[in-house]
């Protein structure tokens, strides 16, 4: 698995949030895809789309909870289009499928279409490590593969780098000179990979669905790369989790609607790609030998939790990192791992471990607008909460992520706020403070006109008080109110 | 090289991995206690609905073509409309014309029997190779007269009114890279290629598939407009790895 860097995530977020360049290719984002989504819903009609997404959490619904059941169906169809289908318990079982197939079958040159998979299984290296040359395809990919980076968004992987940065990296690693047109640089990249995909003998591609009923892997692209590694080498191999099956052909319809109009706004992908094994004797071309793995790498844990059962029906269309307004801020470094935004908050804990990953589930204002954008329905703001309340409840002190003066004072307000006597009594020692507090001169920066506190002395509260005003205790509260018969002039 | 039975042993056996997903989902081996519904049609009822779905074609024809032209236009497509054989050869001359490409690929479908392409372009100069395998031109002299190519033609297995997409099955004579290698594609769609929905789609590929015993065919592919890319700053670029320009011939 790549580095994890998850438990940075506070830091992270603080160098995110300063870096301008960032703020710009952000900016970029949510003025962009989230736009054109709106756009297509709209066309669609509100009604029609969400009759859409309730269909489509019905499928997907339904086949998690039969997920034994539709894999084994796979299989025998996969096997009967002359293909072959590898299941793979983590990272280690998946890379070492791809390596002794490349091993057995004497591969040199692999080409690789965008997987989000292979990024969570760091495969790269090790087929690097063998001595095989692997090359990313997909423009994004290819940017960040010679930047030595990784992804930062689901869909648009290098989104973070400005086009000077795209110059200058392919001027250095390319040996051609600075040029910050975009169309030249794509031009340069078409160039450059033409000739990698035609002398590739294997081709890796992830997958957007696998349908159980007919074998079939289904690619959703717009460059074409996905297309060329698909069918120009004579090696493919599929490589994606083991919660993209889905159960038959015509399940397709709905999914290619919410797919790429939830990703990019696009009414379809350039592309969409479904192969169903090798290539036929009477064909005239397409790879000799075709291979899926499906891999478990920590979703059986999601699986086995009734609360985060749901976080497998995603399909990756990034919608809620366009809206969420924590991503927007921070960008999908931050979140340290493979999968950012809303949803890999939820999926990153579950695959790294909680202990790694305490900080994700807080990373969100539970605001509901991933929840709202999500093509699948999918309450993610609910398993972030149910997160939360793993870390809390945890009886293993690292899993724990809030510090002790934080739950110190969260088990003081549950006991204030259960008892009423206890919490008039803390109503009057608070507004005793505040009196104090106006005659010693010492204390009055901590407040702004007596009605709001900017300062408070005491962690959580000063942590919290960073950045937000605090309202000061009311003269007389709304219980003391009542038993006057509401008539106080003061408030 | 190892033979297929040597891999039969990578990763985990299947029937390891499926009693973990069981395990994680705490039950032991039954089948869903409603099969999903989509997988108990049988090849008639399937066949009916196909009756059903080509009768309202039939109905809904013109309206039909007009959709397709629209959406086409929509996802980056070149539309054009010819109403004879004679216009239909005469766009693909101009485009010919205006690429400046030497070498042209075509696909061998039944759609050029009645739009004779070949002889056109070989008088305005072209060379043009139909890519077929025979003794003559095996697989990898196909491929290369591919790559030299600046342009590919291919008809159409179904023409999609809801997307503006081209559908292209795999088969003797329908290689998957003249539609994908050369800069510009042209396709010619006939009336009776055409299909209202992604649903119709779907479920003819599906009646096909069972009617032939469980043979889906290798590939399937829809084409909707040029490749593109915004991977740089969300500028979108066209003809990032796959054509720049492409044109849909409509035959009516």
């Amino acid at each position: 698995m790549p580095e994890i860097k998850t438990q940075d995530f506070s830091a992270a977020s603080v160098a995110a949030m300063a870096d301008p360049k960032l703020r710009r290719a952000l900016d970029r984002v949510a003025s962009g895809f989230e736009v054109a989504r709106l756009a297509r819903v709209a066309e669609a009609t509100p009604e029609v789309w969400d009759a859409w997404r309730q269909e489509a959490r019905d499928i997907k619904a339904h086949t998690i909870e039969h997920l034994d059941y539709y894999l084994d169906l796979l299989h025998t169809n996969v096997t009967a289009a002359g293909g072959r289908l590898h299941f793979a318990k983590d990272a280690d079982e998946a890379n070492e499928i791809v390596a002794h197939i490349a091993r057995t079958r004497n591969v040199k040159v692999a080409t690789k279409s965008k997987s989000m998979v292979s990024e969570e299984l760091a495969l790269n290296p090790v087929l690097e490590a063998m001595g095989v040359e692997v090359w990313e395809t997909d423009l994004g990919e290819y940017i960040i593969q010679l930047a030595e980076e990784t992804p930062s968004h689901l869909v648009a992987p290098a989104l973070h780098k400005s086009k000077e940065d795209v110059a200058e990296l392919f001027s250095e690693k390319l040996g051609i000179p600075y040029d910050e047109d975009i169309y030249h640089m794509a031009a340069t990249a078409r160039e450059v990979l033409r000739d990698k995909f035609m002398e590739a003998d294997l081709g890796i591609s992830g997958a957007n669905f696998v349908v159980a009923e007919t074998g079939t892997l289904v690619i959703i692209t717009n460059e074409g790369n996905g297309r060329l590694c698909t069918s120009a080498p004579r090696i493919h191999i599929g490589i994606t989790g083991m919660e993209k099956v889905i159960p038959s052909m015509q399940d397709l319809s709905i999914f290619l609607r919410l797919l790429p109009q939830s990703a990019t706004g696009q009414r379809i992908t350039s592309y969409v790609s479904m192969i169903t094994g090798p290539r036929r004797s009477e064909d005239e071309d397409g790879p000799e030998e075709f291979h899926l793995i499906l891999v478990d790498n920590g979703r059986s844990k999601m699986l086995a939790d009734p609360a985060l059962r749901e976080a497998l029906y995603c399909i990756r269309c990034g919608a809620c990192l366009n809206i969420c307004p924590v991503y927007a801020r921070v960008g999908g470094h931050a979140y340290g791992w493979v999968y950012p935004g809303p949803i890999g908050a939820v999926v990153s804990p579950m695959l790294v471990g909680l202990k790694k990953a305490k900080e994700l589930p807080q990373a969100s204002s539970l605001c509901g607008a991933c929840r709202e954008v999500c093509p699948i329905k999918i309450d993610i703001p609910r398993m972030l909460l149910d997160l939360r309340k793993k870390t809390a409840e945890s009886p293993d002190p690292s899993v724990r992520s809030a510090p002790a003066s934080e739950r110190a004072f969260a088990r003081v307000y549950a006991k204030l706020m259960s008892s009423p006597a206890l919490l008039r009594m803390a109503t009057r020692f608070g507004r005793f403070l505040q009196k104090v507090e106006r005659v010693i001169p010492f204390f009055s920066p901590m407040t702004k006109d007596g009605k709001w506190i900017r300062n408070a002395p005491v962690p959580p509260l000063s942590k919290w008080t960073r950045s937000r005003d605090l309202p000061t205790l009311p003269k007389q509260t709304f219980h003391e109110l009542w038993e006057k018969g509401l008539s106080s002039d003061d408030s | 090289m190892t033979t297929p039975e040597s891999d039969e042993l990578l990763g985990t056996p299947k029937a390891e991995f499926l009693r973990s997903v069981r395990d994680a989902l705490g039950r032991g081996d039954v089948p869903p206690a409603e099969l999903y519904p989509r997988l108990t049609d049988t090849v008639p009822e399937l066949e009916e609905q196909a009756t059903q779905i080509r009768k309202r074609l039939e109905e809904n024809l013109p309206a039909l073509l007009d959709k397709l032209a629209e959406m086409a236009a929509l996802g980056g497509w070149n539309v054009h409309r010819a109403t004879g054989v004679e216009e239909a050869i005469g766009y693909i001359e101009s485009v010919v014309r205006e690429s400046e490409a030497t070498n042209v690929v075509r696909s061998a479908q039944d759609v050029f029997d009645a739009v004779p392409v070949d002889a056109a372009l070989a008088n305005m100069g072209l060379k043009v190779t139909t890519v077929l395998r025979d003794e003559a031109n095996p697989r990898e002299a196909l491929r290369e007269e591919i790559r030299r190519s600046g342009i590919g033609i291919t008809g159409a297995d179904y023409a999609l009114a809801e997307t503006g997409s081209l559908i292209i099955l795999p088969r003797k004579g329908l290689s998957r890279l003249v539609s994908l290698v050369p800069p510009v594609h042209i396709a010619l769609v006939r009336p009776e290629d055409i299909l209202e929905s992604m649903d119709d789609l779907f479920l003819l590929r599906r009646l096909e598939y069972h009617q032939r015993g469980g043979e889906m065919g290798s590939y399937l592919n829809f084409i909707t407009g040029p490749s593109r890319t915004a991977d740089i700053e969300m500028t979108i670029v066209e003809g990032v790895h796959g054509p720049k320009e492409v044109h849909m011939v409509i035959l009516g």
